[in-house]
C-alpha cells in the first residue's frame, strides 16, 4: 500500500479511532461465551484462551460480523471507487483493493449503486445479521455496541453512509448493529473492505483479550502475545471472507453457540455476554 | 431466479389451487406440463428458493415433493399433493384428535447420493396444522465429485403450525450435505422445526468425520427474516476432529430445535431449560429466546436416541402449554 501521506491520515486515523479498545462502546462487557468456557475450566490459561479465540474468529466471528464489514462496505464499492460518497478523497488504499462488489455494473459511474439498492443492502444484512444471532445475549451485544458506535459516529466521525444508516435505524427499519456502523465509518473515509474488515476483526479480538486479561486472568504481556500470534490469523481470516457470499451469514459451530446460550443461565457473571 | 426451476409459471394460478387428492399416485409418471399445473400453490415460495440457492445451470430434481394442507371443519386435510423421483409420502394419519394430520416422507432410494438434490416444498393454509415426519434417517452417501442437497420451502398460514420432526440425517465418510429451509410465516402461525446429525460409524466403531453437512434454515415474516439458524458441521476439516473447543467439543452427535409460536414465553423457555438441566450429565445443550416469540435449542450428544427424547420433550412443552395435546408418539409405520 502506498500512497500519500494525507490520503493515509484520511483513512487511518478514523480506523484508530474506532479500534481503540477505550472507545465507549461496551465491548469491555461481552465475552461471546468465552466466561462459559472460563467457567468449565476450558479456558484457565492464555494457551487455552489462545485456543478458544482461534476458535472463535475461524467459527464464528468470520461468518457473522466479518462477513457482514465486507458485504455492507461492498455496498458501497462503486460510489466510494468515484468519489461520490466520502467527504474524504477516495484513498490510496481505495485504489489498492481489488475486491469490487460482483454486483458492480462496470460502466456506469454516476449511479454504480443506486441508493435504493444501497438501502435494500443495508436493511438486509441488519435483518440477517440480527436473526442470526441465536443466543440472546449475543443479539443484543451486537445492537448496544453497534447503538452506541453509530452515537460516536454521528458525533466524531460523520459521514453520508453512515447519516443513511442512521436514518434507517432512526425509522425502525434497521436494528443498528455494531458490524454495519464499524463498515460504514469505514466506508465513509475511504477504507476499502480489505482493511476495515481486518481491523474490525483485529478490534474484536482486541477487546476480547483484554477482558481474558481481567477475567481470567491473565498477564498483560500473556494478552499481547495472543494477539501477535493471532494477526496472522486475521489475515487468513480476510482471505476465507473473500470467498464467502450471503448465504454463509451467520455461519456458526454448535459448541460456541451453546455457551453463549448457557451464559445467560451462569449463576455468577462478570460479563454480560 | 433460476429460469429452469420446474413452476415459474404465474399464469398456472388461474387454475384452481385445490388440486386431486390422488395427484399423488399420477403424478409419478407424468412429466413436466402436468407438473405444472398441480403445483400452483407453492409456485411463489419455489421461486424465491431456486435464487437463494447456488445454482446450476439446469435444474434437475432427484425427488420431488409438494403438500399443501387445508383446515377444514377443524380437520386438516391434503388438498394438495404432488411427487416425483425419489420422495413421496404415505398415506396420512391422525394420531390424535386434535385434527392435525400426520404425513410420513418417504425416500424409497433409501440415500443421498453425489449430486442429488431433492425439493420440498409444504404449505399450510390458515389454521391448518400438519405433523410432517419421516419414515426412517435420511443417510447421505460418499460425494466424491460435489453434495447432496435438500431445498425445503414452507408457507405458514395465519394460524397455522407445521411440527417437522424428521428422523436423524446420518452423514457417512466423505460426505458433504447441504440443506437449504426457508420458511415463511404468518406470525400467528406455530413453527417447530427439528434436526439431530449423527456420523455414519467406521467397522471400528468410529464416528465417520465426514466433509461437511451445512444447514441454512432462514425464517421470515412478511418477508423480513426473524431468525436465521446456519450450522457447519465439518468434522474432517478440523484438526481436533470432533475434539475441538466451539465446535463438538467431545461429542459426535448435533440436534438442534427451532420454535416459533406467539405465545413462546419465558416460562416456556424456562421448562426447555429445565430439560437441559435435568440431563447435563450426558448432553450439552443450551437454548435462548429468538428475537420473536420463540425458542431456539441446540444440543450436542453422543447418540441419537438420548437428543431425540429431549427435542421431543421440548417439543411436547410446546404441545402442552400451547395446544393442549399430549406429547407426539412417532410409532413408525
Amino acid at each position: 500500500m502506498t500512497g500519500d501521506a494525507q490520503d493515509w491520515a484520511g483513512s487511518l486515523l478514523p480506523l484508530l479511532q474506532i479500534c481503540d479498545s477505550a472507545l465507549p462502546t461496551g465491548a469491555f462487557a461481552h465475552t461471546f461465551g468465552m466466561e462459559t468456557y472460563l467457567e468449565r475450566g476450558t479456558v484457565s490459561d492464555q494457551a487455552s484462551f489462545q485456543d478458544w479465540l482461534e476458535r472463535f474468529l475461524d467459527h464464528q466471528l468470520v461468518y457473522a460480523d466479518g462477513l457482514a464489514v465486507r458485504l455492507t462496505a461492498e455496498l458501497f464499492a462503486g460510489t466510494t471507487a468515484n468519489g461520490a460518497s466520502a467527504g474524504t478523497a477516495p484513498s490510496a488504499l481505495a485504489a489498492a483493493d481489488g475486491a469490487a462488489s460482483p454486483a458492480d455494473p462496470p460502466a456506469a459511474p454516476a449511479d454504480a449503486t443506486p441508493d435504493s439498492d444501497i438501502d435494500a443492502g443495508l436493511v438486509q444484512l441488519d435483518a440477517l445479521l440480527f436473526a442470526q444471532a441465536l443466543p440472546a445475549q449475543v443479539r443484543q451485544a451486537g445492537l448496544t455496541m453497534g447503538r452506541r458506535l453509530l452515537e460516536i459516529g454521528t458525533l466524531s466521525l460523520p459521514g453520508p453512509g453512515l447519516e443513511r444508516y442512521a436514518r434507517l435505524v432512526a425509522e425502525g427499519t434497521c436494528h443498528g448493529h455494531q458490524a454495519i456502523v464499524f463498515a460504514l465509518i469505514g466506508v465513509d473515509h475511504g477504507v476499502p473492505p480489505a482493511a476495515v474488515t481486518q481491523a474490525f476483526l483485529f478490534s474484536t479480538l482486541t477487546s476480547l483479550t483484554q477482558n481474558a486479561v481481567r477475567g481470567i486472568p491473565i498477564g498483560q504481556n500473556a494478552g499481547q502475545r495472543t494477539l501477535g500470534a493471532l494477526r496472522p490469523r486475521v489475515a487468513a481470516a480476510w482471505e476465507r471472507i473473500s470467498t464467502l457470499d450471503m448465504s454463509d451469514l451467520g455461519v456458526v459451530s454448535p459448541g460456541l453457540e451453546i455457551a453463549q446460550m448457557h451464559h445467560e443461565t451462569q449463576r455468577a457473571r462478570m460479563f454480560m455476554s | 431466479m433460476n429460469p429452469a426451476a420446474p413452476v415459474t409459471d404465474t399464469h398456472a394460478s388461474a387454475a384452481p389451487t385445490a388440486t386431486r387428492d390422488d395427484a399423488s399416485e399420477s403424478a409419478s409418471t407424468t412429466a413436466g406440463t402436468a407438473a405444472t399445473t398441480l403445483t400452483v400453490a407453492a409456485s411463489a415460495t419455489m421461486a424465491t428458493a431456486a435464487s437463494s440457492s447456488p445454482g446450476t445451470a439446469r435444474e434437475t430434481w432427484r425427488g420431488e415433493l409438494e403438500l399443501g394442507i387445508t383446515a377444514r371443519e377443524g380437520r386438516s386435510a391434503a388438498t394438495h399433493q404432488f411427487h416425483r423421483g425419489a420422495l413421496r409420502v404415505l398415506r396420512p394419519h391422525y394420531l390424535d384428535a386434535s385434527g392435525q394430520v400426520t404425513y410420513t416422507m418417504v425416500n424409497p432410494g433409501g440415500a443421498f447420493l453425489d449430486g442429488d438434490r431433492y425439493r420440498v416444498a409444504v404449505t399450510v393454509e390458515d389454521h391448518a396444522d400438519l405433523l410432517l415426519t419421516t419414515q426412517s434417517a435420511t443417510k447421505i452417501y460418499r460425494t466424491p465429485v460435489g453434495r447432496s442437497t435438500q431445498e425445503m420451502t414452507v408457507r405458514l398460514g395465519a394460524g397455522a403450525r407445521l411440527e417437522y420432526l424428521p428422523d436423524q440425517l446420518i452423514a457417512y465418510r466423505d460426505s458433504r450435505y447441504r440443506q437449504h429451509t426457508l420458511v415463511d410465516m404468518d406470525p400467528s402461525a406455530t413453527l417447530v422445526l427439528a434436526e439431530v446429525v449423527t456420523p455414519g460409524w467406521s467397522p471400528t466403531g468410529e464416528p465417520f468425520r465426514y466433509d461437511s453437512v451445512r444447514l441454512r434454515t432462514e425464517v421470515r415474516m412478511s418477508g423480513r427474516p426473524v431468525a436465521l439458524d446456519n450450522i457447519r458441521l465439518e468434522p474432517s476439516g478440523d484438526e481436533t476432529g470432533f475434539g475441538g473447543v466451539g465446535s463438538f467439543e467431545g461429542f459426535s452427535h448435533v440436534g438442534s430445535l427451532l420454535v416459533l409460536d406467539p405465545r413462546a414465553d419465558d416460562a416456556a423457555l424456562a421448562a426447555v431449560r429445565a430439560l437441559l438441566t435435568e440431563r447435563a450429565g450426558y448432553l450439552r445443550g443450551g437454548a435462548s429466546a429468538l428475537a420473536v416469540p420463540g425458542f431456539a435449542l441446540r444440543v450436542l450428544g453422543d447418540s441419537t436416541q438420548e437428543i431425540d427424547e429431549l427435542i421431543l420433550a421440548a417439543v411436547a412443552v410446546v404441545r402442552k402449554r400451547f395446544f393442549g395435546q399430549e406429547p407426539v408418539n412417532l410409532r413408525k409405520y
